[in-house]
């Protein structure tokens, strides 16, 4: 509550202050004549100079029966001592009778409360839209101290990074900036007239000959055979190769490499092919094709090869007596057995085994 | 952008224009103009098609030897607009290492298939070609993925057989192919200019920039690319007043190449980048967007530039200009 007070004091009323500075005798007329102007923009306003009023009064009271001051700094600092201790809202009941005794006597006084009742509804709706105004910045600058400036949900909130379209965007039509009529060439050629502004123009002086005088310089300076040859670092240099055209490129090259899975030849043919499954796709594709046809030729060698035996599965109560029989008497040949069918049906394969 | 705009930009003036003022550079190669050709008032060539000049495919490197100065902006915004002019452009991001040209184009999820997977077979050329959607008569082809290595023995050859494979399209030749070489002159500095017939310089006005394009272009030189300009990135008019920075002459003096444009210091450049939207097709146009593209006309048209902006005039006041006249 005192906190409240204290805040009050200072962000709203400027007035009180002058009302406390005022003499005791004639506080009461002036203090109140300025708290009903100020209370021409909401009734908290009055109610708050109002009790204001009372503290100053109590204030007055109190100090006139301690140390008889009237100093007004000492006023208002008792004045606010008062306040923070949460004395200053207790007011004796005859002290706001006299006051509002003093109210109605003062002719501008009541006419300014009329008149502030008259405009109730108006004010308060006012007020309310203040209010509500100020919370809503309150909230917005909240919400946008919260954002993270710089970030990409930032750029992107900015219009300044579309990641979510990139490169989808309206294009400039060509003939659109076609003559521009804010870039103008005077007659002479001498100056260009661009955006409201004149600029001098200097041409340019390079001459042929300094062009051919600055290739001669460089020819001598830099002697350079564009290298055809790229070797691995510790390779040896083949016989009948120029050591200048060599380029030495490094086992552990970021993105070069000398090694190659694939022929030259094959290289060319593969970026000069038009039409077509590309060679890999038609390798890997013959590739798969073949070991499907080995594993069904496999199969059926398998099914060649155990056809007598499957044949056999169809006596089971036979086989698996018989097969029990002969794990009873020799389980290494079982165990080749078993070895040999574990590429059989697998449906068959637990009952053939045991 | 708008703000943007208003400033001044002394980096478009055209060669055109300029040609009255001095013509000390003829053309590398002769082209015939159309005779219908009109003169035009504005100073940006834009209010006629530019004329192709020189057999194609063109194959243009786009290189400096510098890191950071450019070469992957100047490709995907002179390739879109050379696009935008009509022409058919394959853009090739030979940086095998460290590839960005489809982050600025915004197509790096469409990149499935680079070069390493046409030389292996597992697709076609025309399967790696990512065809740019804004303008179809773009395409671009990466290298390699980042994580892959290229077999560097038939690097070079490889971008050969890709230049040769390109011409025999079914489509027909690409008007232009531009290749965007790495930072550098290892092993795919040598890789990116083996098929190219003429380069383009990009260097930054600052020492250290200047003397790896003059390093570069000596070896561009020996390599047998005598068809080479330059492009000054970057340029800060402010700076070149107060001396703290090269004037464009200033380069062109150290090095001794043609012009191909200068193009402004634009922080729309990081914007676009970001937005994986080249700078050329910014609506409206920007500072450096517009330079890209003037670059992009005299390469179309084997033209440089002969004349560039130095410093402003203070306005001519009239006799009532006291009177806000």
């Amino acid at each position: 509550m005192a906190s409240n007070w204290t805040l009050q004091l200072h962000s709203v009323s400027f007035q009180p202050y002058v009302w406390v500075r005022k003499p005791p005798a004639l506080a009461g007329v002036s203090q109140l004549g300025i708290g009903y102007e100020c209370a021409g923009i909401g009734y908290g306003r009055l109610s708050f100079i109002w009790n204001r009023h009372r503290i100053g009064r109590k204030f007055l009271i109190k100090s006139a029966e301690g140390s008889g001051s009237t100093d007004s700094g000492r006023n208002v600092e008792d004045d606010e001592i008062l306040v923070k201790s949460g004395t200053g809202g207790v007011a004796s009941k005859d002290y706001i009778g006299k006051m509002q005794e003093m109210i109605i006597s003062s002719p501008a006084g009541v006419l300014l409360m009329n008149k502030c009742a008259g405009n109730g509804l108006a004010t308060g709706i006012c007020v309310v839209t203040a209010c509500l105004a100020i919370v809503a910045r309150v909230y917005l600058m909240g919400k946008s101290r919260n954002n993270h400036s710089g970030s990409v949900a930032d750029l992107v909130r900015r219009g300044q990074l579309r990641s979510d379209r990139r490169g989808i965007s309206k294009p400039l039509k060509y003939n659109d900036p076609f003559n521009n009529p804010l870039v103008k060439v005077d007659k002479s050629n001498s100056s260009v007239q661009m955006c409201g502004k004149v600029y001098r123009l200097a041409p340019v002086t390079l001459t042929k000959e300094e062009q051919s005088i600055h290739q001669k310089r460089r020819s001598r300076a830099y002697q350079w055979k564009r290298p055809t040859m790229f070797l691995k670092e510790g390779d040896s240099i083949p016989p009948d190769v120029d050591p200048d055209t060599i380029r030495w490129i490094p086992a552990n090259h970021p993105f070069a490499t000398t090694a190659s899975d694939i022929d030259e030849d094959l290289a060319q043919n593969n970026v000069y092919q038009k039409h077509g499954v590309p060679f890999r796709i038609q390798a890997e594709h013959e590739a798969l094709q073949r070991k499907l046809e080995a594993l069904q030729n496999e199969q059926k060698l398998n099914n060649l090869f155990i056809d007598p035996g499957s044949v056999k599965d169809f006596e089971r109560p036979f086989k698996s007596k018989s097969k029990s029989d002969e794990q009873h008497r020799n389980p290494e040949v079982c165990c080749i057995n078993r070895i040999s069918l574990q590429s059989f049906v697998v449906n068959t394969h637990h009952e053939v085994s045991y | 952008m708008r703000s943007l705009q208003l400033l001044p930009n002394p980096f478009f003036f055209n060669s055109f224009h300029a040609k009255t003022l001095t013509s000390p550079i003829p053309n590398p190669k002769s082209f015939s103009r159309s005779p219908s050709f009109t003169p035009v008032k504005s100073v940006l060539q834009w209010n006629r098609k530019p004329e192709l000049a020189g057999d194609t495919p063109r194959v243009v490197v786009i290189t400096s030897g510098k890191g950071g100065v450019g070469k992957t902006t100047t490709t995907a915004n002179v390739g879109i607009s050379l696009a935008r002019l009509g022409f058919s452009v394959v853009a090739i991001d030979a940086d095998v290492g460290l590839r960005n040209l489809d982050l600025l184009l915004g197509l790096e999820n469409r990149v499935n298939y680079t070069v390493v997977e046409v030389l292996n077979g597992d697709c076609r050329l025309d399967q790696a070609l990512v065809r740019d959607k804004r303008w179809s008569n773009f395409e671009l082809l990466c290298i390699s993925k980042p994580r892959s290595k290229l077999p560097i023995g038939f690097g070079g050859k490889a971008l050969v057989w890709l230049v040769d494979a390109l011409k025999a399209r079914q489509e027909g030749s690409p008007d232009f192919i531009i290749i965007d070489c790495p930072a550098g002159i290892d092993a795919g500095f040598i890789t990116a200019i083996t098929p190219a017939n003429e380069a383009i310089l990009v260097t930054t006005p600052d020492i250290t920039s200047l003397r790896d394009a003059d390093r570069v272009t000596g070896l561009l030189e020996c390599d047998g690319i005598r068809d080479i300009k330059m492009m000054v990135n970057r340029v800060r008019t402010d700076m070149i007043k107060g001396e703290d920075m090269m004037s464009v002459l200033d380069v062109q003096e150290m090095l001794g190449l043609a012009l191909l444009g200068v193009i402004p210091e634009d922080s729309e450049v990081i914007r676009s980048t970001n937005r994986g939207y080249p700078l050329v097709l910014n609506k409206p146009p920007t500072l450096a967007g517009l330079a890209f593209e003037q670059a992009a006309w005299r390469l179309v048209e084997q033209d440089s530039m002969t004349a560039v902006m130095v410093e402003e005039e203070p306005k001519k006041r009239g006799f009532f200009s006291f009177f806000g006249g």
